[in-house]
């Protein structure tokens, strides 16, 4: 029964790992791959590219801020919509369409709103007097990654909130009836229950994004081509470039695993992270 | 049974219980301080919604002067006639719906019986559900080279076929995790009786076991079809005419040629978005519950 599965398995991962890692020691091109044999050439460029290190770092800041903003947005409205329950039951449901609107969607919406001209954050600043000129948003070195940053926010704070929602209401009643028949004040109820009782799905979900937020590249994309200069350069859309665009698929695959390493990097102490506090805290 | 646990309910568990007479200014004011935020949200989640639908309803030069919330000189079908006129929307989105509801499919029938198989013979150890979880976790990106050239050298570039089996093996895993939790929720008696009865294993799970899991089956068949249908990144490197684009390629596209015709792309950006917001209202529970369910499991 798992035969298909794992074929796939090996098709869509192992094969195109070995292959991007072989690619990754030669000299190739979209339509010649492996030429000549470059040992660590294309490693040693990926060091000395400027490229690359501001699309990392791009990555990094677009990965965490994501994360961390979208957790805590979404962990506060789920504590807030606990003891709502009618609104709880609508937002639940409004919550899934950001969540499911195509990225196309999401970065047409976006750059409608971030316009100078036609966009409503121009035209709601400019009336109530915040701003006197058009505020190229996407056009803005400064400005680009951040507001990259905003309709990710918008896309991904409905599905955090989903979970810790979720997380919240699954959480046993009875050391909160003990908790206020000894008359302790809701910040203490907050930090010394509630805290500790969903800080695993907490953990789960910050995990969660920051693997999906690592992989950043139709926003960036469709909102700005990494542009204006690479202030918005991350290293999904780098590596297609590279490797798409300029046809350098032997550097494409270097960069490729060079990523592969540094997410890795992140995710793995994170997980075991996870694990340790799980069996800490005697759960699974 | 561990499974339920995370169950979404509508009952607010953590609702203290009501306190007389002094209390209640604060309480108002907390209550109103819950709403408040509550609201900011709603208005953050659905403004941007509103805009791009108004923006497709506004006079063409309106558009391009103003960003007011509401057409000021009128509503017109304009924008949404040269949208399905001058961009094919509906080959777009034909091209879409087919390969996001083949791929769905496939990928029920690929990931039920190895999930099953998993779940209940332990297959693969430790080994294969790690690996599947690492299929996912890696960024499309760095396989993206490898995927294309085995694409192109079974000739299957720029068709629909090569996206659907791109596609179908890209959300295998994701249809894994996410059906996981409901396989482990069948009690194990009832297929030890069908064994007993003579079923053989695969007959037990499509006559005793998918029956009983109906909802975690639907939730991953429609979440692999929107991912599918909103996928990006394979898409823009293995189609590249209207044959095969798929919608969000087709739309980004479109973009790049004509610049910016906000009114026109709103439309046409709108064309794609309803049909999923429609699934979306409509299995709105089922969705819940299944994201909840897998994406607390972790």
């Amino acid at each position: 029964m798992t035969v298909p599965a794992i074929l796939i398995l090996i098709v869509v991962s192992l094969i195109p790992l070995v292959y991007v890692l072989a690619l990754s020691f030669t000299k190739s091109s979209m339509t010649k791959p492996l030429q000549e044999f470059v040992g660590f050439g294309n490693y040693r460029a990926a060091f000395h590219d400027e490229v690359l290190g501001i699309s990392v770092r791009n990555t990094l800041v677009f990965a965490i801020t994501t994360t961390v903003l979208e957790t805590v947005l979404g962990f506060i409205l789920a504590l807030a919509l606990q003891k709502e329950r009618l609104l709880s039951k609508i937002f639940r449901t409004l919550a899934l369409l950001p969540l499911f609107t195509p990225p196309v969607g999401v970065a047409m919406i976006w750059r409608l709103i971030y316009n100078p001209e036609s966009g409503m954050i121009n035209h709601y600043l400019m009336k109530v007097g915040l701003s006197r000129g058009f505020i190229a948003f996407l056009g803005d070195k400064k400005l680009a990654l951040p507001s990259i940053i905003g309709a990710d926010v918008w896309q991904w704070t409905p599905f955090c909130f989903l979970l810790l929602f979720a997380a919240l209401q699954s959480l046993p009643r009875e050391p909160f009836e003990a908790a206020a028949v000894d008359g302790t004040t809701p910040w203490q109820v907050f930090r010394k229950l509630t805290l500790p009782m969903v800080a695993p799905a907490l953990i789960v979900v910050f995990l969660f994004r920051m693997i999906i937020s690592f992989k950043v590249f139709d926003l960036v994309f469709m909102l700005t081509m990494g542009g204006p200069g690479n202030s918005t350069q991350v290293a999904s859309f780098y590596i297609y470039r590279v490797g798409f665009k300029m046809f350098n698929t032997g550097y494409g695959a270097a960069l490729s695993v060079l990523i592969l390493l540094l997410i890795s990097l992140f995710t793995t102490p994170l997980t075991i992270g996870r694990d340790l506090f799980m069996k800490r805290i005697g759960q699974e | 049974m561990a499974t339920h646990e995370f169950a979404v309910s509508g009952e607010p568990t953590l609702a203290q219980e009501e306190s007389p007479g002094s209390e209640g200014a604060l309480r108002l004011l907390k209550r109103t301080g819950r709403i408040f935020v509550i609201v900011l949200f709603l208005i953050f989640i659905l403004l941007p919604v509103a805009f791009i639908c108004t923006t497709s309803l506004k006079i063409p030069l309106e558009i391009r002067i103003s960003g007011a919330l509401l057409p000021q000189g009128g509503v017109v079908w304009e924008n949404w006639v040269k949208a399905f006129s001058e961009v094919p929307v509906l080959r777009y989105l034909f091209n879409s719906s087919l390969i996001a509801f083949v791929s769905a499919m496939l990928v029920l029938f690929i990931a039920v019986p190895v999930t099953y198989s998993i779940v209940r013979f332990r297959t693969g150890g430790f080994l294969l559900p790690s690996w599947i979880l690492g299929t996912y976790v890696m960024p499309p990106i760095v396989v993206s080279i490898p995927i294309f050239t085995m694409v192109k050298m079974v000739g299957l570039t720029n068709t629909l076929p090569g996206l659907i089996i791109v596609h179908t093996m890209l959300n295998l895993p994701i249809a894994v995790w996410l059906m996981d939790s409901y396989f482990r929720a069948v009690p194990k008696e009832l297929e030890f009786a069908a064994w007993t009865d003579g079923y053989s294993k695969v007959r037990t799970l499509v006559r005793v076991v998918v029956p009983l899991i109906k909802p975690g089956v639907m939730v991953a068949g429609i979440i692999n079809l929107i991912l599918s249908w909103n996928e990006f990144l394979f898409a823009l490197i293995l189609t590249y005419s209207a044959k095969s684009n798929t919608f969000p390629i087709g739309i980004s596209n479109f973009v790049g040629e004509h610049g910016l015709q906000f009114g026109q792309m709103s439309a046409a950006a709108l064309a794609g978005i309803i049909p999923i917001y429609i699934m979306v209202f409509f299995f709105a529970r089922n969705l819940v519950e299944g994201l909840t369910r897998g994406g607390l499991r972790g």
